[in-house]
């Protein structure tokens, strides 16, 4: 993210004017919003002095010695930057938030550093961008692509190159287009010798013999026979050949995918990477398989039309393709019309299909605060409101699509016209006026769909430039050494590291702990202390920015993510069961258990029992459309199932919060077995939870406040002791204590 | 130490669970707001127990945005942890029953706070590349602003005024769609 812009020439002559020669410009970053107008104005820092610049004057000189505190607030539609200084707060300037908040932030890390001792080194940082810097524009989601600025040949030059080895494939559907273009040209001008030759002189003689007429025939029976064989042909290929291409892109991709260090992956979602594996490979497929091919004859069509029309008859060309740009001009702005007002009908009706959905599923709400009749009215009117638009949109194409329809013709008429005249004049015959009519139309009929050219060239541009840029990506250089498999013993060293989701913002800071194989550690704070983080970090779904994890003392970036995650077992508060049998549920670690493995483990982890009082036992399907199981019970199937992974590592996420006692106890008993021999980390705010856990760390908006057992805290009186305290206090209500705590 | 020990000493203490302030409802009687040295907004506050609090910043935020943005509005203290809310000092009902030269102070402080740029004229709209770019006058000036989805991100509230979130988090509004010029109405129309 760049931190050092280049000031315009008027705002660099104001900061020379206002700034001691012996200050070094270290930062100059833009803000938007002064006074209530949006500007292009920029804060500048030098080693002393924070300068406020726009149009070339100076709003605001602070010097940095004196500031004691630095912060962004995110506002309602903008953020502003406060810096205090010697008691004083001022609003040094706001701006946009998703231009410059990540920046600001990064900042104000900065200006925390120069305030606190003089350095002339600017931070660097390697947050991403999210708009171009040439246009201003935002990239694609997700990715730092321009839409605008892109090199468009480039993408083409780049598809070319990847099609090797499928090339003769990819270029039959174009062969074929080539041929269609020659026979859609070659049989009207045939149709055209019949009906001068045969069918016009009918007070006369055929001018051929009837042999040429059954030759005429024959040609056009075999023309359109050869042209349908053709066409199969071309679509068995193209299934072929749109397969091997869309698997290869995929298998490209994925090879990619594979050798790009995690944290590169991390980037990016998995849903977008998805995205990028299926919906984009099928995009580029579809575009270079079906609407390239349809592009390019309507494009030679056109042309050939063009030049065999001059050819014939020239005054004639000119009056068809005059009222081409009138027809295209009508086209154009009548669909683009339709599309909106298309979209729009189906917005309204989805908003009456979600009202109709969340009376439905609220109706016990609607019917208890007896509120139907109100309800009744909402949907009135919001169906009424999408009635009347499809009304209209109705309305406007059935005024509308005969207009365009006319002008498309239009040419028609004019051909007509002229031709009857060269008729009567004897100056063409009939048949060659047929065959001009037939030309008229190849070259309107692709006019109506031409609308959605555009549309499929950008989606593939789009789609292209997000997989390209995947391919191209490098991988980091730290990660190619090779991962480590270890049997782990289960002793992990949290060593004073720090971690946010953006780096900007840490949710962690300088966390250290050292835990010891085997142990119990239960992790305890308010809500949004970090404690979930901490745990991500451990099972490295994300990598620290400072500092290291351990396990057995190696560096969990060098621990291959196999060994990592077959020795670590999660227990979250929310259990997700797949859809499929109990059995397959309990034995999804490591499918290879057999029965008496499964049923064992259930045994212990207490579910046995519920589960033989299901109908079809161990082969009741659960999960989304099954059996539905209570909150408790899945729990238990899911310390099942970390049973059977026996891990190293256990950790447990809230396990026992809003369950009734008799469940609790169930859950308890069966945790306790599960834990027993293992490193446990476990997350509760119910501190009973913990009862049994050998060492507590709590943490403290992001860092660690108290670590020790149980005893130790609560000689320490501090937030583990009002913890504690409170939850006696509300011991009688514990449930709501157990929902509003998360 | 036992445990019932320990709970009967926090009884005594008075030992709040949370510790936050307790809001006052602030009225000219109580609470004395005054332009602060930097450009913002300073009060001196007279608490519960009569004693004078003072409080070199306070942030002004509105309960009701949109339907009553000069009522229920919440001055808060800035909290010593940065990117959290401070706690609420208290609660002003009527902004109109303080002094003019404060309902001044605030209105100032609020446009800052709540930006809200007013949509004057549509100049164009373009559908491109899966993004929706509008170009627009509006009461903070010209600006093209980028709409992921224009169908959800443009809201019709029910007195008829639109809301418009853009990319960038930037909001824009429409008070009412219909006294723009047709050319401009006709282009947010379809979204509405």
């Amino acid at each position: 993210m760049k931190l050092r812009y280049d000031l315009p020439d008027a705002d660099r002559a104001a900061l020379e004017a206002a700034a001691p020669p012996d200050e070094i410009l270290m930062y100059a970053v833009p803000y938007n919003i002064c006074e209530d107008r949006f500007v292009k104005g920029f804060l500048v820092i030098t080693d002393k002095t924070i300068y406020k610049l726009l149009d070339g004057k100076v709003l605001l000189t602070l010097p940095i010695e004196g500031c004691d505190d630095f912060r962004v607030e995110v506002m309602y539609g903008s953020c502003g930057f406060y810096i205090r200084r010697n008691g004083t707060t001022v609003l040094v300037c706001q701006f946009i938030s998703g231009r410059n908040l990540a920046r600001y932030s990064v900042i104000l890390r900065a200006l925390e550093i120069l305030s606190e001792q003089h350095n002339t080194t600017p931070i660097t940082n390697d947050l991403p961008e999210r708009f171009c810097p040439k246009c201003g524009r935002p990239y694609i989601n997700n990715t730092t692509i321009c839409p605008y600025c892109m090199d468009k040949l480039e993408v083409y030059r780049k598809l070319f190159a990847m099609t090797k080895g499928l090339r003769w494939m990819m270029c039959f559907p174009f062969v074929v287009a080539v041929f269609s273009v020659i026979i859609s040209f070659v049989v009207p001008w045939i149709e055209a010798q019949a009906v001068n030759r045969y069918l016009e002189p009918l007070s006369g003689t055929p001018k051929g013999s009837i042999a040429g007429f059954i030759l005429i025939v024959l040609a056009i029976v075999s023309i359109d026979l050869f042209q349908r064989a053709l066409s199969a042909l071309q679509s068995r290929i193209t299934a072929v050949s749109g397969e091997r291409f869309i698997m290869m892109l995929k298998n490209i991709l994925y090879e990619k995918l594979e050798s790009l260090s995690l944290s590169a992956l991390q980037r990016q979602s998995t849903g977008d990477l998805m995205g990028r594996l299926n919906n984009d490979t099928t995009v580029m497929k579809s575009f270079v398989m079906e609407y390239l091919p349809v592009i390019f004859v309507q494009v030679v069509s056109f042309l050939v039309a063009l030049i065999v029309m001059l050819v014939i008859n020239p005054l004639m060309c000119f009056f068809i393709f005059v009222p081409v740009p009138l027809a295209v001009f009508l086209i154009v702005r009548f669909w683009r019309n339709m599309n909106l007002r298309n979209r729009r009908g189906s917005n309204l009706t989805g908003k009456v299909n979600r009202q109709l959905q969340d009376i439905f599923a609220g109706i016990r709400v609607v019917k208890a605060f007896g509120q139907e009749d109100s309800e009744i009215e909402r949907f009135r009117e919001k169906s009424l409101k999408s009635a009347n638009h499809n009304e209209q949109t109705e309305r406007f194409f059935d005024t509308f699509f005969p207009i365009v329809t006319f002008a498309i013709r239009l040419g028609s008429y004019l051909i007509l016209l002229y031709g009857n005249v060269l008729l009567f004049r004897g100056e063409m015959a009939l048949g060659t006026l047929h065959q001009i009519n037939a030309y008229a139309a190849i070259v309107y009929t692709p006019l109506v769909s031409m609308t959605a050219i555009p549309r499929h060239i950008s989606n593939f541009l789009t789609s292209a430039s997000k997989v390209f840029e995947i391919l191209e990506e490098t991988p980091e250089v730290s990660d190619i050494g090779l991962p480590i498999d270890i049997r782990m013993e289960g002793e992990i060293a949290i060593k004073n590291i720090t971690f946010g989701y953006e780096s900007y913002n840490p949710v962690l800071t300088n966390v250290s702990a050292e835990i010891h194989p085997g142990e119990m550690i239960g992790i305890v704070g308010h809500s949004g202390s970090g404690k979930s983080t901490l745990i991500n970090l451990i099972m490295r779904l994300y990598d620290v920015n400072a500092g290291a994890i351990e396990i057995d003392g190696v560096n969990i970036k060098d621990i291959s993510q196999e060994t990592l995650r077959s020795q670590m077992g999660v227990v979250l508060q929310e259990t997700f069961l797949f859809a499929g049998s109990i059995r397959d549920n309990i034995a999804y670690a490591c499918p290879s258990a057999t029965d008496e493995m499964i049923i064992e483990a259930a045994r212990t982890a207490n579910a046995h029992d519920f589960i033989m009082d299901l109908p079809q036992g161990y082969n009741t399907i659960v999960g989304a459309g099954g059996f539905s199981l209570s909150g408790g019970e899945r729990q238990r199937i899911a310390i099942a199932r970390a049973i059977i992974h026996n891990p190293r590592i256990l950790i447990l996420d809230e396990a026992t919060a809003a369950l009734d006692t008799e469940t609790e106890k169930l859950i308890q008993d069966a945790l306790q077995k599960l834990v027993r021999g293992r490193t446990t980390l476990a997350i509760a705010h119910r501190l009973s939870t913990l009862r049994y856990a050998d060492r507590l760390l709590v943490l403290d908006h992001g860092k660690v406040a108290e670590f020790g057992t149980h005893a130790e805290l609560l000689e320490n009186k501090g937030i583990y002791y009002k913890l504690v305290m409170a939850q006696q206090k509300m011991g009688a209500m514990p449930k709501i204590e157990a929902k509003t705590a998360s | 130490m036992n445990e019932t020990q320990a709970k009967d000493e926090l009884l005594d203490d008075g030992l709040v669970l949370i510790e936050k302030r307790k809001s006052l409802s602030l009225t000219p009687e109580n609470a004395v707001f005054f332009p602060s040295e930097g450009g913002l907004i300073s009060l001196r506050l007279t608490n519960e127990k009569g004693e004078i609090e003072s409080f070199e910043r306070v942030a002004i935020f509105r309960a009701f945005p949109i339907t009553s943005p000069e009522e229920f509005l919440s001055v808060r203290e800035v909290s010593p942890i940065k990117n959290e809310k401070g706690d609420e000092i208290g609660m002003i009902r009527h902004l109109s029953d303080f002094d003019e030269a404060t309902q001044k102070l605030f209105l100032e402080e609020l446009d800052r706070r709540y930006f809200t740029p007013i949509i004057q004229k549509i100049t164009a709209v373009k559908e491109k590349f899966g993004y929706s770019y509008w170009d627009c006058e509006t009461s903070a000036g010209h600006i093209v602003f980028v709409l992921n989805n224009p169908f959800s991100n443009i809201r019709a509230m029910l007195d008829g005024s639109v809301y418009i979130n853009d990319i960038d988090g930037n909001c824009f509004t429409v008070p009412d769609p219909s006294i723009l010029d047709p050319a401009s109405y006709k282009k947010i129309e379809i979204y509405l």
